[in-house]
């Protein structure tokens, strides 16, 4: 088991120096550079190359890279160009606004969407399920900006029950969190009912109602846990995207998350903030993706057994 | 569930009745069973009419773009079925308009993505080793950056206009395309006519192009479904961002922006753009589920 974390740890390193590679290649590509931002507007050309170099911008990129990497390595993702403070500063300074909206939105997706979906499953082809799967279509077809800003016009300038936007105290969380959370209980729904499908006409819960084994327990205990790991998968998809930043859902609720942060830099071209938020939210993700797998061991003893395979324990 | 148990009855008979039949009219049968799948097929259908006739439905210049102040900002009557928007244009005729660019946004994204997913996902499939380690390693890579950071990251350093958008979405879709095509080709690589067509001495690509991918299209062509979806989402995201089309073009993205300036005081100029959007997803969702219950029937319960 040990020796499986290990090997998953060392599995994310290729991945994120590929994606701050990408990233940092595709930012290259954007016009302007730091001068252009720095309010160089005055200088002579000698100066600006001088200012370039004291940058080292007039390197080649393979090189500026490098010197991005041996920064990386000291948890220096360098300085915005607006600010002037430390970008991993920044990200972190954000990442807790951003972390409420997910765990809210991801919790009472999980809290509706489970029960929901093996309600459908139980009932198919019922009134109930019918209105649910239709309800789970709605909610993957609708673009959560306009759901945001639907819920402002009539809950927030309406009927004046939350905040329309900005985060000031518990009853601004209410919106964002639904605006986010409509989407992640939508396929949540989903993967529960489809997976919960797949198990509930298996012999071994027929023989655990053989046995007399209580119904609720049957389809609590012995079902959903065997329907659990394509649902634990989604969950932590779902949680790593919205530690991501939901950037639009951040923009329309004016939310001081990560997401309004990456969105900022870009409008205002700031690089390296750029960059940077877009490298920690990838190990963000890759952390959370990560811990998924190791619950899985913990949901499946299959998969235990799997990992623990050659060794005799 | 008694319609239900009627449907499959009637199937049984209809498939003891044309059991000759292809296998695209089989799975035509089973598409138009589903009121869903047809619901949505009929409403991309009568979008795509629009879409390529709008320049004869509308004059551009003066119905879609002109402006027209004496009109501005009136709410829906009989003759501004959707109201007018800040510079007196018919909401209507712009998002009528708009039908047009986020189709071929869409459309134009995801064959991208397709053309270069299917050939990668098929070339990592069919050959194993290295060059499926390489690209699947990459396609890990694309894959771990949230698409609308990427999209919106490829728009910021490419500039923003419709031709940048369409290559941002049709990128950030590749991955998707490309593990769908490989565990596809990994189920039929091994089969015996495949080796039978090797033996007579057919070359690999002839062979991946007739061979292999005819028998991996059913997942493929439900994620395009899909994935025009999304993409329609995306474009609409990056253009409310101001990371998309450029203004004047009524993109429904920058239509909804636009108004969200007037949402205190004319909030229709921000629920219909936002209504056309969810309709087309809706009937693209709609269509690629029936579409994925037709051609896999034993995934349907």
């Amino acid at each position: 088991m040990h020796r499986y974390i290990f090997k998953r740890i060392l599995e994310i390193i290729p991945v994120i120096l590929g994606v701050s590679f990408l990233i940092f290649c595709i930012m290259d590509l954007a016009p302007g550079d730091a001068t252009s931002v720095l309010g160089a507007e005055g200088m002579t050309t000698e100066q600006l190359a001088a200012l370039r170099h004291e940058l080292g911008l007039d390197q080649p990129l393979l090189m500026r890279y490098l010197n991005y990497m041996r920064g990386m390595l000291h948890g220096n993702l360098g300085t915005s160009y607006i600010s002037g403070r430390s970008v991993v500063e920044c990200y972190f300074e954000r990442l807790p606004n951003t972390m409420v909206l997910a765990f809210a939105s991801i919790g009472v997706a999980i809290l509706l969407s489970i029960p929901l979906g093996i309600y459908s499953a139980i009932h198919g082809g019922s009134i109930a399920d019918n209105i649910s799967m239709v309800g789970a279509l709605l909610g993957l077809s609708i673009p959560n900006f306009w759901l945001g800003l639907l819920l402002i016009l009539w809950l927030s300038l309406g009927l004046g029950l939350f905040p329309s936007g900005g985060m000031k105290g518990p009853a601004s969380v209410v919106l964002p969190a639904i605006t986010i959370g409509t989407e992640l209980m939508a396929s949540l729904t989903r993967t529960t009912r489809s997976s919960m499908l797949d198990v509930i006409r298996q012999d071994y819960l027929r023989t655990a109602r053989a046995k007399g084994t209580p119904e609720s327990k049957v389809i609590w205990v012995h079902a959903l846990r065997n329907a659990l790991i394509p649902i634990v998968t989604i969950i932590g998809t779902q949680l790593g995207h919205a530690l991501g930043g939901s950037v639009l859902t951040e923009t329309v609720f004016a939310w001081p998350g990560v997401g309004r942060l990456i969105i900022d830099s870009i409008t205002s071209r700031d690089t390296p903030m750029v960059t940077g938020s877009i490298i920690l939210t990838t190990i963000t993700i890759s952390i959370v993706l990560l811990l998924v797998d190791i619950i899985y061991a913990f949901i499946d003893p299959r998969i235990k057994a799997q990992y623990a395979g050659g060794r005799s324990k | 569930m008694t319609t239900e148990r009627m449907n499959n009855e009637a199937r049984v008979s209809v498939v003891k009745k044309y059991k000759k039949r292809s296998q695209m009219a089989e799975i035509w049968r089973r598409l138009r069973m589903n009121k869903g799948a047809m619901a949505g097929l009929v409403i991309v259908s009568v979008l795509v009419f629009i879409a390529v006739f709008a320049d004869v439905i509308l004059d551009y210049d003066t119905q879609v773009t002109g402006q027209n102040i004496m009109e501005r900002l009136q709410w829906p009557s009989a003759k501004h079925w959707m109201g007018t928007d800040e510079m007196g244009r018919d909401l209507f005729a712009r998002i009528l308009y708009g039908t047009r660019i986020s189709l071929s946004v869409g459309l134009v994204a995801v064959a991208v993505a397709l053309l270069f997913g299917v050939t990668l996902g098929s070339v990592a499939g069919y050959f194993g080793g290295v060059v499926e380690d390489v690209i699947m390693r990459v396609t890990d890579i694309f894959a771990s950056v949230p698409n609308i950071l990427m999209g919106i990251v490829i728009v910021a350093a490419l500039g923003a206009n419709t031709l940048n958008l369409m290559i941002a979405i049709g990128v950030t879709s590749v991955p998707m395309f490309v593990r769908i095509t490989r565990a596809a080709v990994l189920t039929v690589r091994n089969q015996e006519y495949v080796e039978a067509a090797r033996a007579v001495g057919i070359t690999e690509a002839k062979i991946i192009a007739t061979h292999i991918l005819p028998n991996c299209l059913s997942p493929i062509v439900v994620q395009t479904t899909l994935r025009v979806a999304s993409a329609i989402i995306s474009a609409s995201s990056l253009s409310f961002l101001g990371l998309g089309v450029p203004v004047p073009s009524p993109e429904w993205g920058a239509l909804l922006s636009a108004g969200r300036q007037y949402l205190r005081t004319n909030s229709y100029l921000t629920f219909f753009p936002g209504l056309a959007i969810l309709v087309t997803v809706l009937a693209l969702n709609m269509l690629g589920d029936g579409l994925r219950d037709a051609l896999d029937p034993k995934l349907r319960k």
